[in-house]
């Protein structure tokens, strides 16, 4: 159903490097960009950092690590956020700040494309 | 409130006021211009009307990984339906229980969104209907606040399955409503008062795929309504009891969504002396509606709608005979098509037009057209939308 991107455009799911996992489920992860997941399986609290909707590396997260659409997620956001019972994810404006806010935040969640990996933030794998 | 427009306005950045992460305050602003052909819709329409305007702001603080508190302010401006004073849209606290990836439980307390049919919760939020409005036929703004939002304590549940999710609410709660609703099922302002101050229950089941791709729901009410009669008024006491269910169905591609809900309401009028009497009809009303995105910031949207006070009785006949024609039979009813688009200029600004071609009057408000004998069977709609959110 989906299309495929070429690897290197592929983004890879990175956290806080104090995080004390190394895999999260698909469920899982999916749960927790959906903001209805907001604790580490150590109790420590998740923050999701997310670039704009209308960013390439959104859409290519969403569609093959999450299997969502980028409007789908905005509606799961939208519909907690407008009845009180959720939050959103704060919106980074670029993959730098993104890094900078996942490698400086504790328990920091979110992506980047993998020529932007470095020893600041650790990567995780999906299962 | 320009004030307070322009303060929302002004903080164009587009971002929302972020205090460290546990607080979080976001807001709209939109407004609405509408052209009738025939009859009143939100405002003095057939000259063309800017009688619609939606403002809210809502703050959010996490106060531990399971508490969430929550408010919004909501001024809504809608011809004579709505005159655009503050009022709070919700304020509650939100207990999670249990939350991990095998399913979640949780309690809500205070006043509380209802979660009927895909859209009622944030019914108010322009971005996030399908539409400039929503379906009449399924959510009426004529009587909105009978299901808007509602004061008390519902518990909801997360149920995951291998292929998706279960989300499930079930509530207990009183309802505060205003003149609209004694309006709408009385025929007008009486001097005694209708109150809705029995519990109100609400239930919802709604399954959703891991992809998204599939929505399933079924939403309940039910209501009841008492009436204490003054000295002058020519009713007596009397009581309604009503049940309004809401199906839903929605599948999700990548470039295109299909929706259908149906709505059915037993209405149960009791006492009210002989003048109005005691009887009882089906409310029923429903549509289908298909959006297509042509480029991934501009959407077309086509919908077709019916909606009847009574499936008894759909061409209004017999309503309207009982009324001695005082009530014309296409007031019973309504038909209608509706042709749109949806540009999202930015994620966080929006611009939308749309035509609707209506038969029947069944879902204007009486408060906006009080001779039922003035309105016009056929009649179009043009309207145009813009929402900017933080």
């Amino acid at each position: 159903m989906l299309s495929a991107v070429p690897a290197l455009a592929e983004p890879v799911l990175v956290a806080h490097p104090l995080v004390s996992v190394n895999q999260l489920t698909v469920n899982t992860t999916r749960l927790m960009f959906s903001m209805q997941l907001d604790q580490w399986p150590d109790g420590n609290r998740v923050r999701v950092f997310v670039l704009p909707d209308d960013s390439a590396i959104h859409r290519a997260f969403s569609k093959h690590k999450l299997s969502l659409y980028p409007r789908q997620l905005r509606r799961v956001w939208d519909r907690q956020l407008y009845s009180g019972t959720g939050q959103v994810p704060e919106t980074v404006r670029s993959e730098t700040e993104m890094r900078r806010k996942v490698a400086t935040t504790p328990g920091a969640v979110g992506y980047l494309p993998s020529a932007m990996i470095d020893d600041t933030v650790s990567v995780l794998s999906i299962r | 409130m320009l004030c307070w427009l322009l303060f929302v306005l002004g903080s164009g950045t587009a971002k929302a006021i972020d205090f460290g992460g546990d607080l979080q305050v976001h807001g709209f602003a939109t407004q609405g211009f509408v052209k009738t052909t025939d009859n009143r819709f939100f405002g003095d329409s057939e000259d063309g009307a800017f009688e619609f305007t939606e403002l809210g702001i809502n703050a959010s603080y996490k106060v531990s990984p399971s508490v969430l508190v929550s408010g919004q302010l909501l001024s809504r401006n809608a011809g004579k339906m709505d005159d655009g004073s503050p009022t709070v849209d919700y304020a509650l606290i939100d207990w999670n229980l249990s939350n991990t990836s095998d399913g979640a439980v949780g309690l809500l307390a205070g006043r509380i969104k209802n979660t009927l049919g895909l859209y009622n919760e944030t019914r108010d939020v322009a971005f996030t209907r399908p539409s400039i409005f929503l379906p009449q036929q399924v959510y009426f703004d004529r009587v909105r606040d009978l299901f808007l939002s509602a004061d008390g304590v519902q518990i909801y549940g997360r149920i995951p399955t291998d292929s998706g999710r279960w989300m499930v609410n079930l509530g207990a709660t009183i309802n505060p409503i205003d003149k609209n609703v004694e309006i709408a099922f009385l025929g007008r302002d009486f001097e005694g008062d209708l109150d809705a101050d029995d519990v109100t229950f609400i239930a919802r089941a709604e399954y959703e795929t891991h992809d998204g791709a599939w929505r399933l729901g079924w939403s309940a009410a039910k209501v009841t309504l008492d009436f204490d009669a003054s000295r002058t008024d020519p009713i007596g006491d009397g009581r309604i009891d009503l049940l309004y269910w809401v199906a839903s169905l929605q599948y999700n591609a990548e470039r295109w969504t299909l929706t259908g809900e149906y709505m059915r309401e037993p209405v149960d009028f009791q006492g009210f002396g002989p003048l109005l009497g005691s009887r009882d009809s089906t409310v029923e009303g429903y549509y289908l509606q298909g959006s297509y995105l042509l480029r991934n910031d501009l959407e077309l949207i086509v919908r077709y709608a019916e909606g009847y006070t009574d499936r008894d009785d759909r061409s209004g006949m017999t309503q309207s005979a009982a009324t001695g024609g005082q009530l014309p039979p296409h007031s019973f009813f309504q038909k209608d098509w509706m042709l749109g688009v949806r540009w999202d200029v930015t994620p966080n600004f929006m611009l939308r037009a749309e035509y609707q071609w209506n038969d029947g009057t069944w879902t204007l408000s009486n408060r906006e057209n009080p001779d039922p004998s003035a309105t016009v069977k056929d009649w179009e709609m043009f309207s145009l939308l813009a929402s900017y959110r933080f």
